[in-house]
């Protein structure tokens, strides 16, 4: 067998586990790609619903139905890619025993194909907004792509990080998932920074995910700005962990494909 | 020629370190096939898996020009979660197969591995003796210069054991095996030259016989 050069192996394999995922994921059920959707307009609809019964101070200028939209379906992608790839090793080792199949391959795979899902649920959403008459013109749409693009990577060096460490302490899975419990209602998916009170806005800026979130909001509409998104710090939370993962996958990955 | 260079292999245990291979030098010529034997747990599939390039010594190096392919064994190999046709096509991809070859060897696999409807079921629901069939089908499609087995051709009954060996003696005029068994008849049969591990140490054997002997008197 003739050997092959390592970019094109390379290709073949992430080829090989992307149509694995993309059965696995929906394989077993056939509403499975529109779960991803149903869930996410589930959300929307119960906050947008609790928002206008609750509170009737609404955002001049901006649809907040849209508003949720953007910032659902950015958290949902971000926490499905974290929470995804942190199991990628497990839900693959089988595949382990083909030496061309290495861990790192499966993970990046897994964080490839929930980015892909989320960016044709938001498309669809967008199509479907257009047709309802809401709010779809987008004020910068490079940038709105661009923070989507990037919360997904952030995403990715997240869990390559933690797909290692819970190799090594199985409970933190289960510590992960618990911080994503409050960090759905701390993360401007429904409110603006700007909306907060002065004392509360500063230490719920120490949240990464916030920044994203005003940056999504902030790129989409015109009435509002990126005024407290600090680039930097989004800079440091993504290439910190992405740079302590690799580290971390380039000492442990022969004891990860063996254990 | 496979080469091992100072090979010592070490696992870490409940009860502490174990050694499987201490410090182990040793050339194998091309074009023999050879039996690995020793008794359970003396590093014998260890050694199949850093063969086949998916476990790793702990100092040391192992090389050789050869392909490889993947350890076939009772045990594993195959994702659970899918069936056996996505598993076969799966395999077909990452060997960069294009889908002509795949669908050739989706023929041959479901043709060979006698699977019946199970070929489209979960590998989990698959009991060894399947997954083993499916496993050994499946390399058969492929051009490797050793296959690695482990033990897994004593599956299936009398019919597909014959049926299996005779593909295997087919296949072996092409490429060679390095074959883990716990039948003698079967390494006499089919191999040339023998790997005899115990202890941590490794003996090369010319001819099988005397391997056997050896093994036997341990």
């Amino acid at each position: 067998m003739p050997v092959k050069s390592p970019i094109s192996t390379h290709t073949n394999v992430i080829n090989a586990l992307f149509l694995r995922e993309m059965q696995t994921r929906f394989g077993s059920q056939k509403l499975g790609y529109l779960w991803v959707f149903i869930d996410s307009i589930a959300q929307i609809v119960v906050l947008a619903g609790i928002k206008a019964i609750l509170f009737d101070r609404s955002m001049p200028g901006v649809d907040f139905a849209v508003f949720l939209a953007i910032g659902i379906l950015a958290f949902n992608m971000f926490k499905s890619i974290v929470f995804r790839s942190m199991d990628a090793f497990s839900a693959n080792k089988g595949l382990f025993v083909y030496k061309q199949v290495k861990p790192i391959d499966a993970l990046i795979t897994r964080a490839m194909v929930e980015f892909l899902i989320y960016i044709c649920a938001l498309m669809s959403l967008l199509v479907i907004g257009l047709y309802f008459n809401f709010d779809v013109n987008i004020q910068n749409i490079m940038l709105f792509v661009g923070a989507y693009i990037w919360i997904a990577i952030f995403g990715l060096s997240l869990g390559i990080t933690f797909a290692i460490l819970a190799e090594f302490f199985e409970n933190l899975k289960k510590v992960v998932k618990l911080i994503f419990l409050p960090l759905f209602f701390i993360s401007g998916i429904f409110f603006s920074v700007e909306s907060l009170p002065l004392a509360l806005r500063e230490w719920l800026l120490y949240n990464p995910v916030l920044h994203f979130m005003e940056l999504i909001h902030g790129s989409y509409f015109s009435v509002l700005d990126t005024h407290y998104v600090d680039y930097q710090y989004m800079f440091f939370w993504t290439v910190i962990p992405l740079f302590t993962g690799l580290f971390l996958y380039q000492r442990t990955y022969k004891v990860i494909l063996t254990s | 020629m496979i080469t091992l260079e100072n090979v010592s292999k070490t696992y870490r245990t409940n009860n502490g370190v174990k050694s499987v291979l201490s410090n182990v030098s040793i050339k194998i010529p091309t074009d023999k096939n050879i039996a690995i034997l020793g008794l359970n747990g003396s590093g014998k599939s260890t050694l199949l898996r850093m063969l086949g390039g998916i476990d790793y010594p702990t100092r040391g190096r192992i090389y050789s020009d050869k392909s490889f392919s993947w350890p076939m064994g009772l045990s594993g190999g195959f994702q659970g979660s899918m069936t056996g046709r996505h598993n076969v096509k799966f395999v077909c991809r990452i060997h960069g197969k294009d889908d002509t070859d795949i669908a050739k060897a989706i023929n041959f696999v479901e043709d060979f591995s006698e699977l019946g409807d199970y070929f489209d079921m979960p590998i989990k629901s698959y009991s060894s003796g399947m997954k083993s069939r499916l496993g050994f089908g499946l390399s058969l499609f492929f051009d490797f210069d050793y296959l690695l087995i482990d033990e897994a051709l004593s599956v299936g009954d009398k019919n597909f054991q014959k049926k299996s060996r005779a593909a295997l003696m087919n296949k072996i005029k092409s490429s060679h095996v390095i074959l883990v068994s716990h039948s003698m008849p079967t390494l006499v049969d089919l191999c040339d030259v023998a790997i005899y591990l115990h202890d941590g140490h490794l003996t090369y054997f010319d001819n099988v016989e005397e391997a056997i002997e050896a093994y036997q008197a341990h």
